[in-house]
């Protein structure tokens, strides 16, 4: 028997399907399915774990009169001792003063200069020039902080290269390097020369990555170099300044210690005093113990913990996805 | 109905969260409540002398007599000729161990395969002692980090100095090292007649208790480097270049100004440093510049002095004028380099170097001479040369040995001991003959080779204690020596606290390391004289009052408040 078949669409009334079900999977099958992708993560957990995880429970130890000779049960808790004797320490204000200043210069002054330096390599047409180019502001990265010194000391100390020609034509000898006044301007020389090169890497990597097509197209709309730039380019690249933007506000009490430790002694604590050298100066050299350092260490770890939070918090809210967002 | 808000004030993950929160601060609270105050590092003090548990003292007469005869410890005796060396130890104990201890190490470290470690180990016996050399400039600071992690093999040598970088060194010795004291106390002399007849004193300096207040838990934790007086450091002057310009030698603070005004220009310097030497020179001595005032009946820092601000002023007008080296704030100066260059008149230094300059100028190495400057005060005071006579340090042998095995170390100890003109100290000292010295005209032995750099320049076994010290080497050096130390006996001064080890507590160690770069602000031009009131006062709030208190205990419990 015929049947008659309906080619009309289905009724809009029709009931809805039911959802379809999966069948959840146990532990012992995901295992089953997923070892190898665990397998391959097991390393990375491993190291946290050692290196990051344990140490960070060891973070209890700013709670208490801690002796590395004593059982650990034996030390006795102090609650927060460690954090009084920390902020009623006169010394401790203007390192963390000293470290903000650092942080804001670095934010303000470093960050923009390796997004501008990207940029530059950007437009740099011919590969000979490029690459030369590239070679000379990504090989003082990998100087260590003594030879940056040192070669600052050489060239711009008292005495000198420039101090030495200034004095051959009859000026003044020069004071520079050992200048707490004129320090923040020589710091940030030397993160210019050391590290701006360095910093551009990712934002030449986001900046590969734009379609080509786009900047065309602009071009052929009648849009100069400028205007390619301000409506490509700096959006093309936005997502990435944002993310390194908030790491490094997470990392702003975390300046660096050797650039500062080395350079102490020629311009005074009060001048290189930072979280880091603070740190080790109270604790290691003058003695506090490990109690006081880890305090120290957790107060620096809170507030960047706060700051990262409240930079992603902020990068939502302007349209980016920040750091991590919530699923 | 209403639907559900996103704005709801309470969502069900934010009050797990809240509960959460809440209950681990409940459970902390009674944690907080239950806190004590910080007792840690707070200071020790450890008397050296009255123990009844030292080795018992046994001369061992020395092999051969020294050509001038000074007065040890500050003025020690002296050989102007090498004599024949004779054997020490003729009855080898038989060591078939093999053992590394820690050891500082200034510059490039010996290659271990030299044959002058082979030879050494076979004449003492066969025992294997191989050396962990660790960079001597960070010594201090890395030691504490080795010692807490058990990773400095079985021994550790520190200098006396280098106890500063623990926050609690009391507390680290007798937790880490092995307690010698049923080992070494009463008669060892027949298996260790060396070791028997090092000082009392010095082993009394190697003794620390498990409780600072109870010497009933007093105990030899250490094997004791040598007993010596004397000084150690000074400020070396380039006395050909003053004779050639017409200088004299300056006998004054006020002197050394001038000779230094004349001395300086554009590329040439009086100084490249100058700062840790020179309190003596304007009065300023003590331990860690405490002394007894008698009429206050208290301690008394060199900083509450008026004298300390002349000695501020003084490193202010060098700076101001131009008489120290511009880039000296910088730390990164090689002021022995400059120095042999002529462009630098006067380093601060250890005087080891006086002989060290002699022996590359008569091999060829170097040109002019070096000569200490004599004993200075400002304002016509009579000067003073603090000395203080004692062990250099320790060598600390690790708790998990066991005790044939620290007494091997010993054996090895007690051979290192045998002093000069022995065989023993030749080899030790001077290397293989014919391969790391041979002896020159006059018959004193000379490096070559390796000698420099395998066996004279590297601290290894020869930190070990010796019987006996002299001043030995090249004659004309010996003479300059014996004669300097001879001329400066009349301005000694002995420190309170003579053979009493004091820990300061660690927030007046830590309000010393800020106290000292607030001196440098200062004497580089960063901060005005003007700052120092303040600069005292902030110290005393922030830990000079506790360690003041701390050293005044310990001076009126061991001198009473005469």
């Amino acid at each position: 028997m015929a049947t008659l078949q309906s080619t009309a669409p289905p009724e809009a009334d029709e009931a809805p399907r039911p959802p379809v079900v999966r069948r959840k999977r146990t532990v012992a099958q995901r295992f089953r399915h997923d070892w190898p992708l665990l397998l391959l993560a097991l390393p990375v957990v491993a190291h946290l774990m050692i290196f990051h995880y344990w140490p960070s429970l060891w973070n209890i130890i700013a709670f208490m009169d801690y002796s590395p000779y004593r059982p650990f049960w034996e030390n006795p808790f102090v609650g927060f001792a460690w954090f009084e004797r920390l902020f009623n320490d006169p010394y401790f204000t203007p390192a963390l003063l000293n470290t903000l200043k650092f942080a804001a210069l670095n934010l303000l002054c470093m960050f923009p200069l390796s997004v501008v330096l990207a940029l530059a390599m950007n437009s740099i047409i011919s590969l000979k020039v490029r690459s030369t180019f590239q070679s000379v502001v990504y090989l003082p990265h990998f100087f260590s902080w003594v030879l940056v010194v040192t070669v600052f000391v050489q060239v711009l100390g008292a005495d000198g290269l420039v101090s030495n020609w200034i004095m051959d034509g009859g000026g003044e000898r020069l004071n520079f390097t050992s200048n707490p006044d004129t320090f923040l301007f020589l710091v940030w020389l030397q993160w210019a020369w050391k590290d701006a090169g360095w910093g551009m890497i990712i934002f030449l990597a986001a900046l590969a990555s734009i379609n080509p097509s786009l900047y065309e197209a602009a071009a052929s709309d009648g849009a100069g170099r400028w205007r390619r730039m301000w409506h490509i380019t700096l959006p093309g690249i936005r997502p990435v300044i944002i993310l390194l933007l908030i790491l490094q506000i997470g990392g702003i009490l975390s300046v660096g210690f050797e650039q500062y430790q080395l350079q102490r002694q020629a311009v005074g604590y009060q001048a290189t005093e930072v979280l880091d050298t603070y740190v080790y100066y109270q604790s290691i050299v003058g003695n506090q113990g490990e109690s006081f350092g880890t305090a120290a260490g957790l107060f620096k770890g809170v507030i960047g913990l706060i700051l990262i939070l409240v930079a992603n918090k902020i990068a939502h809210r302007l349209g980016e996805q920040g750091i991590y967002q919530k699923s | 109905m209403t639907n559900p808000s996103d704005q709801a004030p309470f969502k069900r993950r934010s009050l797990f969260k809240a509960a959460g929160l809440g209950a681990a601060g409940a459970a902390g609270l009674p944690i907080i409540a239950a806190c004590s105050d910080i007792k840690s590092n707070s200071g020790s003090t450890q008397d050296s002398k009255g123990f009844d548990f030292l080795p018992t003292h046994e001369d061992w007469p020395l092999p051969v007599q020294p050509d001038l005869v000074g007065e040890p410890p500050h003025h020690p005796s002296a050989f102007t000729s090498y004599p024949t060396p004779v054997q020490a130890i003729t009855d080898l104990p038989s060591g078939k161990g093999t053992y590394e201890i820690t050891i500082p190490c200034w510059g490039t470290p010996p290659a271990q395969d030299d044959p002058y470690f082979a030879k050494v180990a076979e004449a003492w016996g066969g025992t294997t002692v191989k050396i962990r050399q660790g960079d001597g400039m960070t010594y201090g600071d890395t030691a504490v980090q080795w010692v807490k992690a058990n990773e400095y093999g079985d021994g550790i040598q520190l200098f006396n100095y280098m106890t500063g970088s623990f926050a609690n060194f009391q507390e680290t010795v007798v937790n880490s090292f092995y307690d010698l004291t049923e080992i070494v106390q009463g008669d060892i002399a027949e298996r260790w007649p060396l070791l028997a007849a090092l000082p009392s004193d010095s082993w009394g300096q190697a003794v620390w208790s498990k409780d600072p207040n109870d010497p009933e838990t007093a105990g030899i934790y250490a094997i004791p480097m040598t007993y010596s007086g004397g000084q150690g450091n000074g400020i070396l002057a380039r006395t050909d270049l003053l004779e050639a310009e017409g200088l004299a030698m300056p006998t004054t603070v006020e002197e050394l100004l001038e000779v230094s005004r004349a001395w300086t220009t554009n590329s040439r310097w009086a100084f490249v440093g100058l700062d840790w030497f020179i309190g003596q020179w304007f009065n300023l001595g003590g331990v860690d510049g405490w002394n007894w005032d008698p009429d206050q009946k208290k301690m008394i820092n060199n900083i509450e002095k008026p004298e300390f601000t002349e000695l501020m002023e003084f490193r202010r007008t060098l700076w101001d004028e131009g008489l120290i080296h511009p880039d000296a704030p910088t730390g990164t100066l090689d002021a022995a380099a400059m120095q042999e260059a002529g462009q630098v008149m006067f380093t601060q230094d250890n005087l080891v170097r006086w002989n060290d300059y002699n022996l590359k100028v008569k091999n060829g190495q170097a040109e002019g001479a070096v000569a200490p400057l004599p004993p200075l005060a400002a304002k016509g005071r009579t000067p003073i040369v603090p000395l203080s006579a004692g062990i250099g340090g320790w060598t600390f042998l690790n708790k998990d040995l066991s005790k044939e095995q620290v007494e091997e170390i010993l054996d090895v100890a007690n051979w290192c001991a045998a002093p000069y003109g022995t065989t023993e100290y030749q080899l030790l000292q001077y290397g293989v003959e014919g391969e790391h010295f041979e002896l020159d005209a006059s018959g004193n032995p000379t490096y070559i080779g390796a000698g420099p750099e395998v066996v004279q320049g590297p601290v290894n076994f020869k930190a070990f204690a010796q019987v006996d010290t002299f001043l030995t080497g090249d004659p004309d050096m010996v003479a300059a020596r014996f004669e300097y130390n001879a001329s400066i006996q009349q301005y000694v001064v002995e420190p309170p606290f003579q053979g009493v080890r004091i820990e300061a507590p660690a927030a007046a160690k830590a309000a010393g390391t800020t106290l000292w770069d607030q001196q440098s602000d200062i004497a580089y031009g960063r901060a005005e004289l003007s700052s120092i009131p303040e600069m005292v006062e902030t110290y005393f709030k922030n830990g000079g009052e506790e360690a003041r208190k701390h050293y005044t205990d310990a001076y009126l419990a061991l001198y009473g408040d005469e």
